[in-house]
């Protein structure tokens, strides 16, 4: 047993299933990102867009998540905000080679950090600056600077590059999640 | 992050881009998935006029111009259209440059069709196979000669002799005697037809316009000609083109020209028809797509709505010259706007006639587009006179519904026609058999008019000699009367109903008033009791006929009238008429 583990064990949050909400616009890699996190023989070889949400179980340092893998096509986007109640960490997936889009992505976590349910809470939220391998994909410093995160003060928040079809950028972010998440369950007594 | 972080705006501004250098006329671009890909690229032809520039065929992925070739010509129009339906799935562009409509696929031409060629007035090619025999010194006459005929019937190389200097002209005959001699059409404006689905992504039919009015709709997989028609008796220069509907089963061309006229064209027509005459230049035209509502801007400053028979239907006038029109399908929010592009870079959206919204760019909007591009549905893609290629997105929490505000707009411009239902079927065929049988028909009704005058009458009748009762429904009272006996002597029985369920009836006074010559009663005033809630006072009066012999009988209706009041008010709460039955003293 590591180290870890008997930590979990000692706070009582071992069998503690954590709820993560994945979102961003359509085709920007979310169901990609959750594939790569799935035991091999789960893994779906072709990815299809997402119609309305679907719900995935993956493990991380013994924390058993389960992510909420939500549709980012335009007509699904009211659905996320039923989901920021009950979730303890966001992941928000950028297409970091969509220009065009920046302003839209930007417009939704607007709306999201706006959200009752989100705003006055301290819960942490991870970006992935995802399709870091296009040519013309912009850099994470560019791509947070695009969407306005330094004035994201009251929560913890991370991006890292990523490519989630070799999974690159993947680990270290969900690591970064896992910790917070921890600390969050921690401090607010689940 | 606050609220006011928040733009009011219900566009995001995705890009602009001042260094584009795109010089678009009218319909010179479009937005379409041209690599199958799903991912819909901007299509521009950049027309460029000086010297020795040429223009090209630009593709934008994003923000990124991905694609850049030169056009052989100066471009009129961008189209495009799924030749086939093979997957995947990928989409031909087509341009029209002079004669030609060239065909892209995946940015490479793969295609040609070009216009046929025009019959050739007899004494040009007289004229013509002179030039190739003939020496120098005929050359003047021969060219005079050419002036008979008219100037649009020329081919352009006789139209260019004609032009030049007298002392250029040999060189020119020299240089172009032994080739063949063509008349072509320039194409002026293109647009694409549904085959036989209304699928986005369904085959269509290239349809262009040539300048001297003819309308070639194209098979898309080889390029034929599967219906040729002209799009009016009269000389129309087309502009604008746009077709709706399936060519296989039903559909409508309609074309604007130069002349201010629109014309139709309909399956199987060889012919078109004018279906309105604007009173100036028609600057640009969009068939709203539910109702086939014709929207045209003019170089008046107006927006003018017109049914599909050519009747207007409401016309707006506008602060500025329109320079492009868009339709802005939204079909979340199942409706169609109208963006109108103007002069000085404001672009204003209607709902109906109805402005529901604008945007501002630099400058003068050369093109409008709207639709998908990359992975968006609802962009908004502008190419200004300048060059500026701006490109706007909408948010997906924008609605249009129209505030109180916006509904009442200028009086003046309500001039809307009273909406009448149309004329159906059942109306046609009744309007027929008046037409066979007038008099009968006549005649019957006016026999059921009489019938219902009778009716109406009875009713009256009834319900004047009907005593049951008058009421008050503020007081909540109610009084009915009955009279007894063959007179001269009766009884009169009043019933006062109190039909409050809650207060009693208090400090009422009945007053009765009748011709003291004919009738005597036994109480002109009765002081009424305490009615309590819901029950019915009673009282009973006496009245005798006292009419002299020769009265009675010849007036047979008298009455006696009652009044109820309250305490010292003047004014009855309740009043009826009881009409009394004449004495009959011949029963007695
Ligand atoms: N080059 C590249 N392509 C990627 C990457 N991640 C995802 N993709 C591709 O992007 C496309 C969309 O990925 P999805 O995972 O379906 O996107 P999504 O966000 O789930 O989309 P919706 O379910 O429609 O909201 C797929 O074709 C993926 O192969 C990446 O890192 N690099
Ligand atoms: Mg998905």
């Amino acid at each position: 047993m590591g180290l870890f583990q008997k930590l979990a064990l000692f706070l009582g949050i071992r069998k503690k299933e954590v709820n993560v909400l994945v979102i961003g616009l359509n085709n920007s890699g979310k169901s990609t990102v959750i594939n790569h996190f799935k035991n091999d023989e789960d893994k779906a070889s072709d990815i299809v867009p997402t119609v309305g949400f679907s719900i995935e179980r993956f493990q991380n340092q013994n924390l058993a998540f389960t992510a909420f893998d939500m549709s980012g096509h335009g007509k699904y986007r009211d659905l996320w905000e039923h989901y920021y109640k009950d979730c303890h960490g966001i992941i928000f997936v950028v297409d970091s080679s969509d220009r065009l889009r920046l302003v839209v992505v930007k417009d939704e976590l607007d709306i999201l950090l706006q959200h009752p349910d989100v705003c006055n809470r301290k819960i942490p939220v991870l970006f992935f600056a995802n399709k870091m391998d296009c040519k013309d994909a912009l850099s994470s410093v560019k791509i947070a600077a695009g969407l306005g995160m330094d004035k994201i003060m009251d929560k913890p928040w991370h991006i890292s590059a990523s490519n989630a079809l070799t999974g690159e950028g993947l680990n270290e972010g969900v690591e970064w999640l896992t910790q917070q998440i921890r600390e969050y369950i921690v401090n607010n007594k689940f | 992050m606050s609220r006011s972080d928040l733009n009011i705006s219900r566009w995001l501004d995705a890009h602009s881009d001042r260094g584009a250098g795109l010089q678009v006329l009218l319909n010179g671009a479009v937005l379409a998935d041209v690599a199958g890909d799903g991912d819909h690229r901007l299509v521009v032809a950049d027309v460029k006029l000086q010297p020795d520039t040429r223009s090209r065929l630009k593709v934008y992925r994003g923000t990124l111009l991905t694609s850049d070739q030169t056009l052989p010509d100066i471009p009129s129009a961008v189209i495009t259209f799924y030749p086939d339906n093979l997957e995947p799935k990928v989409p031909a562009v087509g341009i029209t440059c002079g004669l030609d409509l060239l065909m892209y696929k995946n940015n490479k031409p793969y295609f040609k069709f070009s216009v046929p060629s025009l019959p050739i007035s007899a004494l040009e090619d007289e004229v013509w196979t002179k030039f190739k025999h003939k020496n120098e010194h005929d050359l003047t006459q021969l060219v005079d000669s050419l002036k008979t005929v008219p100037y649009n019937t020329l081919t352009s190389r006789s139209q260019k002799l004609l032009l030049l200097k007298p002392e250029d002209a040999a060189d020119f005959v020299d240089k172009f005697k032994d080739k063949e001699l063509k008349r072509y059409s320039p194409i002026t404006c293109a647009t694409t037809l549904q085959r036989n689905s209304s699928e986005w992504n369904s085959v269509s039919c290239p349809v262009l316009a040539t300048e001297i009015g003819q309308i070639y709709i194209l098979d898309p997989q080889n390029l034929s000609i599967l219906h040729q028609a002209s799009v009016s008796v009269s000389k129309a220069t087309p502009s604008v083109i746009r077709a709706i509907g399936l060519f296989d089963v039903e559909y409508r061309i309609l074309i604007a020209t130069r002349e201010g006229l629109v014309c139709l064209l309909r399956r199987g027509w060889l012919e078109g028809r004018n279906v309105l005459q604007a009173t100036t230049y028609i600057v640009d035209m969009v068939i709203m797509p539910a109702d086939n509502f014709i929207i045209l801007a003019t170089m008046d400053k107006t927006l003018s709505c017109y049914s599909k028979k050519g009747s207007k239907l409401w016309s707006q006038e506008l602060k500025q010259q329109i320079t492009c029109l868009t339709l802005v399908p939204l079909k979340h929010l199942s409706m169609t706007l109208i963006g109108v592009g103007m002069k000085g870079g404001s672009i204003h959206l209607y709902r109906t006639r109805h402005f529901v919204d604008y945007v501002s760019i630099p400058d003068t909007p050369s093109s409008l587009l709207f639709g998908k591009m990359g992975q968006e549905d609802h962009v908004l893609v502008t190419i200004t006179t300048s060059g500026i290629l701006d490109i706007k997105i909408l948010k997906r929490t924008a609605d249009f519904n129209l505030t109180q505000q916006s509904t009442a707009s200028n009086p003046i411009l309500q001039n809307k026609p009273l909406p009448l239902p149309k004329r159906s079927k059942l109306f046609l065929e009744q309007s027929a058999r008046e037409r066979q049988n007038p008099i009968e028909m006549h005649q019957h009704f006016q026999q059921d008019l009489i019938r219902l005058r009778l009716n109406a009458a009875r009713a009256l009748v009834q319900s004047q000699g009907d005593q049951t009762g008058v009421g008050n429904d503020k007081e909540l009272i109610k009084l009915s009367a009955q009279v007894l006996g063959l007179g001269p002597k009766f009884t009169l029985i009043l019933n006062l109903e109190n039909m409050n369920g809650d207060k009693a009836l208090i400090d009422l006074t009945m007053i009765f008033h009748c011709k003291s010559s004919i009738y005597q009663l036994s109480h002109y005033v009765l002081r009424i009791p305490l009615v309590p809630p819901g029950l019915i006072y009673k009282a009973e009066i006496k009245v005798e006929d006292v009419s002299s012999d020769d009265f009675q009988g010849q007036n047979p209706v008298q009455s006696v009238k009652v009044f109820c009041t309250r305490g010292d008010d003047t004014h009855p709460i309740l009043a009826a008429t009881i009409n009394m039955p004449p004495t009959d003293l011949n029963i007695i």
